[in-house]
C-alpha cells in the first residue's frame, strides 16, 4: 500500500529544473573557456563565451527569483539546520548511506511537508545555496564587466582573484551536482526523488 | 650618440639650439607639443621626456636632420630643395631591408597607391621599443595609437584613402569588431597587429611582422590567444624573459601582471584540485552505486 504526500509546490519544481539546466550549460561552456585549446575543442571559445554569458545572466535571474520566493513563501526555513538532535540525525543519515542502503533499509528521514530535507541535506544545501552560489554569481558578474574588478591586486591584474574564486566556486558546484544527482537515486526506490521533483508528490 | 656624461651634455646643448625655434608639434604628437614645454626653466629641458625616453632620445637632432638643417635659421625654401633627413634605412639597414619588403606586401601598400613610409606610423622622436617602455600596457597603447591615428579619424583616414578610394568611408573600429567581447579591454591589452599580421617565429630577429594582411586573413580564432600555448607568448610578451616561468602555479604568469586571460593564465594546482574534487566525486558515487547493485543482487539470491 503506497502513501502519497504533496511536498513540492510548482514554483520550486520549475525553479529547480531551470537551475539544473543552466548549471549543466554553464559547466560545459565554463570548462570550454577554462581549458580552451585550439586542438581540443569541446565548444568553440567564442560560442562558449556567448553561451556562458547568457546562461550566467539567466542563472542570476533564477537565483534572484529563488531568493525572493524563499522569503515570501517561508521556504527558506527548510534550509536552516535545526539544532536539536542535529548531530544524531546526521550520524543516522551517514550510517544509512554507508551501511543501511546496502542492506535494504529504507531512508531514515523521508521528506515530509514540514521537513523536506534531512539534516545532511540542510547543512549542505545551506552551504551551497547561501554561500557558494552567491560567490559564483558575484564573481561571474564582475567577470562579465571586468571594469568592476580592482585594477590590480598584489601586483597582479585585479581580475585574477575574481577568476580564481569563480573557478573554485564552480568546482564546488560541479562536484555537488554529481553527488546531488547520484543521491537523487537513494530514495525509497531509485526513481522516487526524481518523480517527486517532477510531480511534487512523494510516494512510498 | 653615447651615454657618457660629456656626450650627453654636448647633445643636450646642440639640441637646445634647435629647440629655441622648434617649440611646435612633432609629427604624430599634434597638439600635444612634443617640443613645447615653455614652462621649463632651462631651454634644454623644453624637450618632452617622451623624446628623451625614446630609443632615439640621446641622439642629436642634427644626426638625422642634416644638410641645410645644419645651418640655422634655415629658410623654408632652402630646406625643401636641399635639406635632408636621413631615412631609417641609413642606420637600420638590415631591419629596413626586411621591414620594407613586408610593408610593401601590406594591404595599405597594395590598396593605397600612396605608399606608407616608415614615419607614417613611427614618430622617430618618440618611437620606443618594448624593452625601453618596460610595460606591456604602454607598448600596447603606443602601437594601437599608430593604427588609430587613421582608423579613428575620418580626416586622417580620408587623407590617405581618399585619393585612391574616394567612396571608402572609414568603418568604425568598435563596430567592425563587435564580435569581440570586452572590445575596449582587448584594445588595452592586445595589439591590432597581434591579429592583423602573420605570427612571428619565437627566434626570429624581428619581433613583429609589418605585413598587415587582408581583413579576411585577420585572426578571428580566440584560442590562438586564449589557450595555454597562447600566441601572446611569442608575440606581445616575447621580450619578457620570464614567460616560461610559473609563478604560484600559474601558466603564462608574465601575462598576469597586466591581464587575466581566460584559458591562458590557468593554474596547475587549481586544475589538479579540480581533477581531485570532480573526479573524486564521480569516482566515489560510481563506487557507491556499484556496491549498491552488488548488495541488492546478493539480497535477492
Ligand atoms: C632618428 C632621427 C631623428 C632625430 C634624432 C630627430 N628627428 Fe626630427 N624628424 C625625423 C624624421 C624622419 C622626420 C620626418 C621627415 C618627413 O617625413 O618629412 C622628422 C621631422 C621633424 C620635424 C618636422 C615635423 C613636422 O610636423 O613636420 C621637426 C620640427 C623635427 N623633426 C625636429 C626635430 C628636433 C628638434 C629634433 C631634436 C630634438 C629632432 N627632430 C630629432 C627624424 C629625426
Ligand atoms: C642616425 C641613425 C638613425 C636613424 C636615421 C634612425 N634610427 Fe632608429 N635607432 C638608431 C639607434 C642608434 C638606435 C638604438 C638605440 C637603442 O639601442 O636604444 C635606434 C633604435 C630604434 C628603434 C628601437 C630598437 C629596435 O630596433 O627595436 C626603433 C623602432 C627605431 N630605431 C626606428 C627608427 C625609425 C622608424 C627610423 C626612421 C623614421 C629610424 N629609427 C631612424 C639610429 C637611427
Ligand atoms: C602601419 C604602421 C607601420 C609602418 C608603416 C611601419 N611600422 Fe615599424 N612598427 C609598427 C608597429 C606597430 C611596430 C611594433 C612595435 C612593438 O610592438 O614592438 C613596429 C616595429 C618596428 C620595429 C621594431 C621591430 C622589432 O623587432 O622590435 C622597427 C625596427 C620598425 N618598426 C621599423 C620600421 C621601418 C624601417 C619602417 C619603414 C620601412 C616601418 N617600421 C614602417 C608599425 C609600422
Ligand atoms: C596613415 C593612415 C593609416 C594608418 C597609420 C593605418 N591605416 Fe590601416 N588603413 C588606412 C586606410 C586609408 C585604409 C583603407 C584601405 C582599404 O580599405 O583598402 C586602411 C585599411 C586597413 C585594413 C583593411 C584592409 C582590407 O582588407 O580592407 C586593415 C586591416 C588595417 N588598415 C589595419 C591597420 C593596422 C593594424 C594599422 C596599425 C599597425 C593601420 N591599419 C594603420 C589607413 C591607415
Ligand atoms: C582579436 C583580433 C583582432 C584585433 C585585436 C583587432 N582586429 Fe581588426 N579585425 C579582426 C578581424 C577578424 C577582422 C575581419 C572582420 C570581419 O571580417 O568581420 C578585422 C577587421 C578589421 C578592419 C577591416 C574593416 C573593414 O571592414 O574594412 C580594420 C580596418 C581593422 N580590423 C583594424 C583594427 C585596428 C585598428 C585594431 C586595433 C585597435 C584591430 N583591428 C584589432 C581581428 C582583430
Ligand atoms: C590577440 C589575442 C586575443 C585574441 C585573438 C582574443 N583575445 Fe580575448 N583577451 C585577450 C587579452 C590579452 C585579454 C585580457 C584583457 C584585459 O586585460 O582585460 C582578453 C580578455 C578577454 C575576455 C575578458 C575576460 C578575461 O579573460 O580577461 C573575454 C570574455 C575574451 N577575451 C573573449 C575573447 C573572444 C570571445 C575572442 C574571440 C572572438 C577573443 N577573446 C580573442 C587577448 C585576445
Ligand atoms: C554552475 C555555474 C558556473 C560554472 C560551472 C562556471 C564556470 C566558469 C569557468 C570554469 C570559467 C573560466 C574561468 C577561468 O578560466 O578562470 C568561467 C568564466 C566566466 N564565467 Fe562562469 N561559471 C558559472 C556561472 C557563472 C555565472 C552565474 C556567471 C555570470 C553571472 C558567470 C560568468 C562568467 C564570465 C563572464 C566568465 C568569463 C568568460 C566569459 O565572458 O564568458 N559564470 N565560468
Amino acid at each position: 500500500m503506497s502513501t502519497r504526500v504533496f511536498i513540492l509546490p510548482i514554483w520550486i519544481r520549475i525553479w529547480h529544473w531551470t537551475n539544473a539546466l543552466l548549471i549543466i550549460i554553464l559547466s560545459v561552456s565554463g570548462a570550454s573557456l577554462h581549458f580552451a585549446d585550439p586542438e581540443l575543442v569541446l565548444v568553440p571559445f567564442a560560442l562558449a563565451a556567448r553561451i556562458h554569458d547568457l546562461a550566467g545572466l539567466a542563472l542570476v535571474a533564477a537565483y534572484s527569483f529563488f531568493a525572493i520566493a524563499n522569503v515570501v513563501t517561508g521556504n527558506w526555513w527548510q534550509y536552516v539546520p535545526k539544532p536539536e538532535g542535529f548531530i544524531k540525525k546526521c550520524v543516522r543519515q551517514v550510517r544509512f548511506y554507508a551501511w543501511g542502503i546496502f542492506h535494504g533499509e529504507i531512508p531514515p528521514y523521508p521528506p515530509t511537508p514540514k521537513n523536506n530535507f534531512n539534516a545532511m541535506q540542510q547543512i549542505v544545501y545551506w552551504f551551497i545555496m547561501y554561500l557558494v552560489m552567491p560567490v559564483l554569481l558575484i564573481t561571474g558578474v564582475i567577470f562579465m564587466w571586468p571594469d568592476l574588478a580592482p585594477k590590480s591586486v598584489f601586483g597582479y591584474d585585479g581580475l585574477m582573484p575574481v577568476a580564481v574564486l569563480h573557478y573554485l566556486a564552480a568546482l564546488v558546484i560541479v562536484s555537488f551536482m554529481f553527488a546531488h544527482i547520484y543521491l537523487g537515486t537513494t530514495g525509497h526506490k531509485i526513481s522516487t526523488h526524481f518523480k517527486m521533483m517532477i510531480t511534487g508528490w512523494h510516494e512510498h | 650618440m653615447g651615454t657618457d656624461p660629456e656626450t650627453v651634455a654636448q647633445v643636450r646643448a646642440w639640441n637646445a639650439e634647435c629647440l629655441q625655434c622648434h617649440v611646435g608639434d612633432s609629427l604624430h604628437e599634434q597638439g600635444k607639443g612634443l617640443f613645447n614645454l615653455p614652462k621649463a626653466a632651462n631651454k634644454s629641458d623644453r624637450i618632452s621626456p617622451k623624446f628623451t625616453a625614446s630609443n632615439h632620445g640621446n641622439m642629436a637632432c642634427k644626426t638625422c636632420h642634416v644638410g641645410a638643417f645644419l645651418s640655422y635659421p634655415h629658410v623654408a625654401e632652402e630646406i625643401s630643395k636641399k635639406a635632408e633627413t636621413l631615412g631609417c634605412n641609413e642606420c637600420h639597414a638590415q631591419e629596413s631591408f626586411r621591414v620594407e619588403a613586408q610593408v610593401a606586401k601590406s594591404v595599405h601598400s597594395k590598396n593605397l597607391k600612396d605608399n606608407f613610409t616608415c614615419s607614417t606610423c613611427h614618430d622617430p622622436h618618440v618611437v620606443a621599443s618594448a624593452k625601453k617602455l618596460g610595460s606591456v600596457h604602454k607598448l600596447v597603447a603606443q602601437d594601437n595609437a599608430m593604427c588609430m591615428e587613421c582608423h579613428n579619424s575620418d580626416k586622417k583616414f580620408a587623407e590617405f584613402g581618399g585619393k585612391v578610394l574616394p567612396d571608402k568611408k572609414r568603418p568604425d573600429i568598435d563596430k567592425i569588431h563587435e564580435w569581440l567581447p570586452n572590445t575596449q579591454r582587448h584594445w588595452q591589452a592586445a595589439r591590432c597587429i597581434d591579429c592583423h599580421t602573420p605570427p612571428v617565429k619565437a627566434n626570429a630577429s624581428l619581433s613583429v611582422s609589418h605585413e598587415i594582411l587582408n581583413k579576411d586573413k585577420a585572426q578571428k580564432n580566440c584560442s590562438t590567444c586564449h589557450a595555454q600555448d597562447s600566441a601572446l607568448r611569442t608575440g606581445l610578451y616575447r621580450h619578457i624573459k620570464e614567460t616560461e616561468a610559473k609563478e604560484m602555479g600559474f601558466a603564462n604568469a608574465a601575462f598576469l601582471r597586466n591581464s587575466y586571460v581566460v584559458g591562458a593564465t590557468r593554474n596547475i594546482y587549481l586544475d589538479l584540485l579540480g581533477l581531485i574534487m570532480v573526479g573524486g566525486t564521480i569516482g566515489g558515487v560510481s563506487l557507491h552505486g556499484l556496491l549498491r547493485i552488488l548488495a541488492a543482487r546478493r539480497r535477492k539470491s
